[in-house]
């Protein structure tokens, strides 16, 4: 384990390739602190998805290490996994699970005990205002409604580090401002968040941080300030994608 | 709660039509729930028939002792192809593999209970094995009471030792396959030649234990039985169990069990993560030109848009191609070796002329060919994608005449290549040859149109994993089970007649038969395509 004060996501030299061709992502560096909202920007098939698949333990690699609050995702994987939490882009949940049988399955896993869970669940079910339909099936839930259980299914244990996969796509409004404010909170209470997303305007508002990764490096990082200099965070893109 | 437990229980629940049946509120899938039911319990009812026939025929002829050993061995062989099928799909290359991963579950957890899920889910059909065998050794051997309970306790670890032989192999498949860049091809070859190299290890067993003395059938298979859990040594520990009472019998079956089991999952836990993620993984070679394209028939392109989806997915390729594979080694074999050598093998040296089989030649092919019908698992497969079909201007009459197109052209040329490779091999005269073809063509569109009946009828769009409709879903066992018994008592109906009337007009009633229920199985698909485009029926749901 490595002790680096605040530091709870370091990536260091991480490289992905996938079978003998070119590499996905290629020797990605990126520090993200406790109370940091770090986003992680890029076109498509730049190497977000999966970078940050590294990140959650989801995907094997060979080249580099990633260390989540002074653990390696390589050799503590369940170290890591339980200050985690991850949202998928496209979460492949039970179908056939209701919404609450889904989310005492995630509290099951993270040991929740009953009125903690009850608690959150309550509270992150009225702010994202389903708690009506926990109990349908998962099946009959909308793309946006199975978002919302990820986000909540993915808060419950009140993760110390959130990594989220284009979190705002399939939310509707209301959603995406319950949960950037949401974020802010966690933000608040030191609890660091690393996403990927396409929504200048909203990495622009809500970041202290960002980095760019083009064809799986990253061509720009730092401090909001750093990198739009005055400008706006869609020209510091467009000019740092340009000059590539 | 343990994680292990935790999860095993939700993979349970989040299959469980008892779960659906409770909290859906959509009457359509909480009656197909119901009805799936019944059927499986039918298909049941039919195994446990046919397992009990089994036992009364070898009561009758003093054979019955076998029974354990041929119970333990009709477990163990159909829990290690069964399972060799399932491995992709349920242990690794699953959907909500991410969600799982990302939680603080070691990967020898996940695998662990990803195999546990598939024990419990297929225990019922070894179940009924055990008991329709268990009542007709009761009935003729008379044992002690001791044994029942013995038995049954047993028969539940039967399966746990070859599904985990085969779990094993599919984890030394996945891992070659991972090294690949064309990870799913590798997969699928590898697959096919553990399934048929699994097919063919009966012949081995066979000709390890081959006693010279075998005169009829029924005590072959005795000896045989008796051989091979001599090779197959958990067939003899159950034996053992339920024949002598032998605890250390009773002990061996239960520790190797456990001991595999946590042997397996030990080495697979280890290299999960990679295997899955190499998988899962497609290398983007983003060396696409653009040339000229060919533009295809809407039927044409839904048939071709089924070959795309069919050899895009190994269990899918595996599951519905190993009948035409099979069809198509059985010929060649045939013709390298000869038919009498194959019918030898097969009725264990009984006295049978070749020529007396000609007029089942049909009905053997068939019974490779039309064992998957793609069209019974495909309606099924369209999934989550099922929006796409949905969205275009396309009726339903076209989509599944696609999807039939599909199937016929996978079956056609391997009917034919097998039914002429026998007819050359029997030297079956040039004119009845061609009535075998005819009604080999007729046989491969009954089984095309009934396969589409049962597809849509029992269309189950909400799977969790592809397997649970190619390999599980009621619509193929449905299609599948009476159709291979059927085919079986028809091909041995061929012979007895065959005996007694004209062939030729013998392969014309069979072909006439064969059409006129190829016709009334299309004409019912044409009729529940009109009430799909009515919209009486809801997409979601069958």
């Amino acid at each position: 384990m490595r002790t680096n004060d605040n530091v709870m996501l370091e990536i260091r030299h991480y490289s992905k390739s996938y079978g003998a061709g070119k590499k996905a992502v290629d020797d990605v560096n990126l520090t993200v602190m406790g109370g940091d909202i770090y986003g992680f920007i890029g076109h498509n098939g730049a190497g977000k998805s999966t970078t940050i698949r590294a990140v959650v333990g989801v995907l094997d690699f060979t080249e580099g290490d990633i260390f989540i609050d002074g653990h390696s995702v390589k050799d503590e994987p369940m170290a890591c996994k339980r200050v985690t939490a991850y949202i998928p882009d496209n979460p492949d949940l039970y179908e056939n699970l209701t919404g609450i049988q889904y989310l005492n399955f995630v509290a099951d896993v993270f040991s929740i005990d009953a009125r903690e869970r009850e608690q959150s669940i309550r509270r992150y079910a009225d702010l994202f205002e389903i708690t009506r339909d926990l109990g349908d099936l998962i099946g009959a839930y909308s793309h946006g409604m199975k978002q919302k259980l990820a986000i909540i299914s993915a808060l419950i244990h009140k993760p110390r580090l959130l990594v989220l996969d284009e979190p705002f796509v399939g939310l509707d409004p209301k959603a995406t401002f319950t949960l950037k404010e949401i974020m802010r909170e966690m933000c608040q209470n030191g609890t660091a968040i690393f996403f990927s997303t396409h929504v200048l305007d909203v990495a622009e508002k809500l970041c202290n941080k960002v980095a760019i990764i083009k064809h799986g490096r990253i061509i720009a990082s730092g401090t909001m300030e750093e990198l739009t200099e005055g400008h706006s965070l869609e020209e510091a893109f467009l000019e740092a994608d340009g000059d590539e | 709660m343990n994680n292990g437990i935790v999860l095993l229980r939700t993979l349970l629940l989040s299959t469980s039509g008892r779960n659906i049946r409770r909290h859906s509120t959509d009457k359509k899938k909480r009656r197909r729930i119901i009805g799936s039911a019944v059927g499986v319990v039918v298909l049941y009812a039919m195994l446990m028939a046919l397992c009990a026939a089994m036992c009364i025929g070898f009561g009758r002829i003093g054979l019955i002792r076998a029974v354990p050993e041929m119970c333990a061995l009709m477990i163990s062989a159909l829990a290690f192809v069964f399972t060799l099928f399932k491995t992709n799909g349920y242990l690794f290359n699953f959907r909500e593999y991410d969600m799982l991963m990302s939680l603080p579950l070691e990967s020898g957890t996940v695998a662990g209970c990803k195999f546990l899920y598939m024990y419990i889910k297929s225990l019922a059909w070894y179940v009924s094995i055990s008991l329709a065998m268990l009542i007709g050794y009761g009935v003729y051997a008379r044992p002690s009471w001791v044994i029942y309970p013995v038995w049954i306790v047993l028969s539940l670890l039967l399966p746990l030792i070859p599904m985990l032989i085969a779990s094993f192999l599919g984890f030394l498949i996945a891992r070659i396959s991972a090294g690949f860049r064309r990870t799913n091809v590798i997969q699928t070859v590898l697959t096919l030649i553990f399934t048929l190299a699994a097919f063919s290890l009966r012949f081995v067993i066979e000709d390890l234990v081959r006693n010279d003395r075998i005169e009829y059938t029924l005590q072959a298979a005795s000896a045989i039985s008796g051989g091979a859990s001599g090779v197959y040594l958990p067939a003899g520990w159950f034996a053992d169990a339920v024949t002598k009472g032998s605890v250390s019998s009773m002990l061996l079956l239960a520790g190797v069990s456990i001991a595999l089991f946590a042997a397996v999952f030990a080495v697979v836990g280890r290299s999960y993560r990679s295997i899955n993620s190499a998988l899962k993984s497609h290398a983007a070679a983003r060396r696409f030109r653009m040339s000229a394209q060919k533009q295809r028939g809407v039927v044409c392109a839904i048939a071709f848009k089924e070959f795309r989806r069919m050899t895009g997915s190994t269990a899918y390729l595996v599951n519905a191609g190993i009948g035409v594979i099979l069809s198509a080694l059985v010929g060649l074999l045939t013709l390298i070796i000869g038919p009498e050598r194959i019918i030898n093998m097969v009725t264990h040296d009984a006295p049978v002329d070749p020529a007396m089989l000609h007029p089942a030649i049909p009905f053997i092919v068939y019974f490779f060919i039309g064992m998957v019908a793609t069209t019974a698992c495909s309606p099924s497969l369209e999934g989550k994608n099922y929006w796409i079909l949905q969205s275009l201007p396309l009726e339903k009459k076209t989509v599944y005449q696609g999807k039939m197109l599909y199937n016929m052209a996978m079956t056609v040329p391997f009917m034919a290549f097998s039914t002429l490779c026998l007819c050359v091999a029997g030297k079956v005269p040039a004119i009845e040859t061609a009535l075998y073809l005819l009604l080999g063509l007729a046989l491969c569109a009954f089984s095309t149109a009934w396969g589409c009946v049962c597809g849509v009828r029992h269309m189950r769009l909400d799977w969790e994993n592809e397997i649970e409709v190619i390999k599980q879903g009621a619509a193929v066992a449905i299609y599948m089970l009476p159709n291979m018994f059927v085919v079986m008592g028809l091909a041995v109906v061929s012979v007895v007649l065959g005996l007694r009337m004209n062939r030729l007009l013998l392969a014309l009633i069979f072909t006439a038969a064969a059409t006129l229920l190829a016709a009334l199985s299309y004409w019912r698909v044409m009729a529940l395509a009109r009430r799909n485009d009515m919209g009486k029926r809801k997409p979601g749901h069958a």
